[in-house]
């Protein structure tokens, strides 16, 4: 079976600055990881191909830099590894982003029997990139999983929405986006690490290889305009007790009993 | 010129910075309180390499260049001192000369047991009367039949309590002036050696540092690490990237203590102001990290010549004088930070004090780096 699971680089959370002018987020010198529920796909792409042999493509696009979240994936033990990069591309919205995926998807060989996707990113925290790609694709979606698993030749896939847990049997091929339930990522091997930057490929695709028009991608080709970016003043104060233990805790309970949060009986079960 | 880590090197730091935030930070205060080595944790570490660093893969290491070795042990001793001393003593004094001297059967045999995490290494050269003072063990190796006998006291063995194969220095010919010492790979489990009690030492107490007693230990000749004579050559060879590991090591000691008390800072208010609000604090911080980021570039430069294959005798030795030194200064100068919470041990930062100490001192003492600094430089002078 192939997988395609598809990652996204993004400014590792305590270092995320913000251009003003151009309101986006600043990228170029900042700490990059790839995002969180992104690296939970990858996991459960790669649980998949240890229980019953799949072949696991990363894609990504974004500018040359995040050849390092590829090879952070090679280093996972992903198979094969495809940076969607051209200058072209830069400013793309989701709309926009879907589109140039989906286009590269579509050029792999064989076409992937499963797509993989978090469920949204850190950075932008849309939700749209992998139902996009599903719906350019025309194949069956499901957001939102907290477990999968193969069973003859369909997927089977828990879900929770609005508080209940879908089971469901999804055809393949199919598009699935994870939250971050499904599983937990283990630690890289140092050697893994060496040689996933040592002689392993990266394919690298551009506006031409995917045969796309200019005005398809990028900031041309998307249909949203980003108006304003502030960071939205905090709503609430937030207070931080210092002093040794338990009198941090004495002093805690004392005021969340003033707030009404807990009462007196909780208090002293 | 470069500064900036490569790719790799940013993914080795984050990922092994995740490892000890996640695996080992919540064992760290526990293994110092009761002086315990958690063998699940060495398991672990053994399974993602960290215990081959740059020994090449075809011998079961991670074949990582030294400036990356450089950061690993970083990483793990900014959460953990002792765990980062086993690591890096393993690593740059036990298993690199095995690598670096050792024959094809050698590297078969006890090199690939010790990248591979199963065997953890030591290197036996202080004793009670040769300290600093390396050339005056008195351990000796007598040859007989196809092999040696040892007899002799190695003292303050670094992972000895939980070592598998230890590099032995002892005298060997004692009529040559500068080839009277050759070196031995002792197996643990060999007749004859005996592991002492565990130190109780003030930091780094989560390393198991204990006296190994060689009474008759019979090694076969195949034992010998390099040529007979070739101690001292090995041991100055092993400790200049030592230096580079105890560098690092430091380095991520002194790392810990400006994380904290940052935090610290930020968090404590007095005078209705959190403390970082002061010029005096402000002051402490930013002395704190020049002297961190001076000391990370003299290490990673020491690391990136040793890994070029220049001579680094005084830049190591630069790198290890100056980041034990600054770790010190960070540990006290963030202790003073903490003010009273910083003297108790609800604060990881009085144990950072303690691990810091020894910086100075083991793999030479700043006194010895200034020593080899000094010999360094007035024998380029001799040759301009």
């Amino acid at each position: 079976m192939n997988i395609v699971v598809c990652i996204k680089q993004v400014p590792d959370a305590p270092t995320i600055r913000m251009d003003r002018e151009r309101m986006t987020i600043i990228r170029e010198g900042v700490e990059s990881i790839i995002n969180p529920l992104d690296a939970v796909a990858l996991d459960a792409a790669l649980t998949l191909k240890r229980k019953q042999g799949s072949r696991v493509t990363v894609l990504t696009m974004g500018p040359p830099q995040s050849e390092e979240a590829l090879r952070e994936a090679l280093a996972a033990g992903a198979d094969q590894a495809v940076l969607v990069t051209d200058p072209r591309f830069a400013g793309a919205d989701t709309l926009a982003t879907s589109h140039a995926l989906a286009r590269a998807v579509s050029r792999l060989e064989p076409f992937p029997d499963l797509i993989l996707c978090g469920k949204q990113s850190i950075d932008s925290d849309t939700g749209h990139v992998g139902p996009q790609i599903a719906e350019e694709l025309d194949l069956p979606q499901v957001c939102g999983a907290t477990e999968i698993h193969l069973e003859e030749g369909s997927l089977m896939v828990k879900q929770v929405s609005d508080g209940f847990l879908n089971s469901l049997r999804v055809s393949l091929p199919a598009l699935v986006t994870v939250s971050s339930d499904l599983s937990s990522p283990g630690y890289l091997s140092l050697g893994e690490i060496e040689s996933a930057f040592s002689g392993r490929q990266i394919l690298r695709w551009g506006l031409d290889d995917l045969q796309l028009r200019e005005s398809e991608v990028g900031f041309e080709g998307s249909a949203t305009r980003v108006l304003r970016l502030y960071r939205p003043p905090p709503k609430r104060k937030g207070e931080i007790l210092n002093g040794p233990s338990p009198e941090i805790v004495e002093r805690l309970i004392k005021k969340l009993e003033s707030l009404s949060i807990i009462d007196e009986e909780d208090a002293g079960a | 010129m470069n500064l900036e880590p490569t790719m790799k090197q940013s993914v080795i730091r984050r990922s092994v910075r995740r490892f000890a935030e996640e695996k080992i930070a919540l064992l760290a205060a526990a293994m110092d309180a009761k002086a315990e080595f958690p063998r699940a944790l060495a398991g672990e570490m053994a399974s993602l390499d960290y215990f081959g660093l740059e020994i090449p893969k075809e011998h079961g290491g991670a074949g990582l260049d030294t400036v990356s070795a450089a950061m690993v042990i970083e990483e793990l001793s900014r959460v953990s001192g002792a765990v980062g001393l086993c690591v890096s003593v393993h690593n740059s004094v036990a298993a690199s000369p095995v690598h670096e001297f050792g024959n094809a059967h050698q590297r078969k045999v006890f090199l690939e047991p010790m990248a591979r995490g199963e065997k953890i290494g030591t290197f036996c050269l202080t004793e009670p009367n040769a300290g600093s003072d390396a050339s005056a063990i008195e351990t000796t190796a007598v040859k007989t039949g196809d092999g040696y006998l040892l007899n002799g006291n190695k003292i303050f063995v670094t992972n000895g309590g939980v070592s598998g194969m230890n590099l032995v220095f002892a005298l060997n010919r004692p009529a040559e002036e500068r080839k009277r010492y050759s070196v031995f790979i002792v197996e643990s489990e060999r007749a004859g050696l005996e592991k002492g009690p565990v130190e109780d030492l003030m930091g780094m107490r989560g390393n198991p540092v204990c006296p190994l007693v060689f009474h008759d230990c019979y090694v076969p000749s195949e034992n010998r690490l390099g040529e007979e004579g070739q101690g001292l050559k090995i041991a100055l060879a092993s400790l200049s990237g030592g230096r580079i590991g105890i560098g690092a090591q430091a380095l991520g000691i002194a790392q810990a203590s400006l994380d904290v008390s940052g935090k610290y800072a930020r968090e404590r208010y007095q005078f209705g102001r959190p403390l970082c609000a002061f010029g005096g604090v402000q002051g402490l911080l930013a002395d704190m990290a020049v002297r961190i980021e001076a000391s990370r570039l003299l290490v990673y430069r020491a690391a990136s010549m040793r890994h070029q294959g220049l001579p680094h005798t005084k830049e190591s030795a630069m790198g290890k004088l100056f980041a034990s030194e600054t770790a010190v200064h960070a540990a006290r100068t963030g202790l003073q930070i903490h003010g009273g919470y910083g003297y108790t041990k609800a604060y990881p930062i009085e144990r950072y004090y303690r691990d810091a100490k020894v910086c100075e001192i083991y793999e030479g003492t700043s006194e010895i780096q200034r020593m080899v600094i000094a010999r360094s430089l007035l024998a380029e002078k001799g040759k301009s």
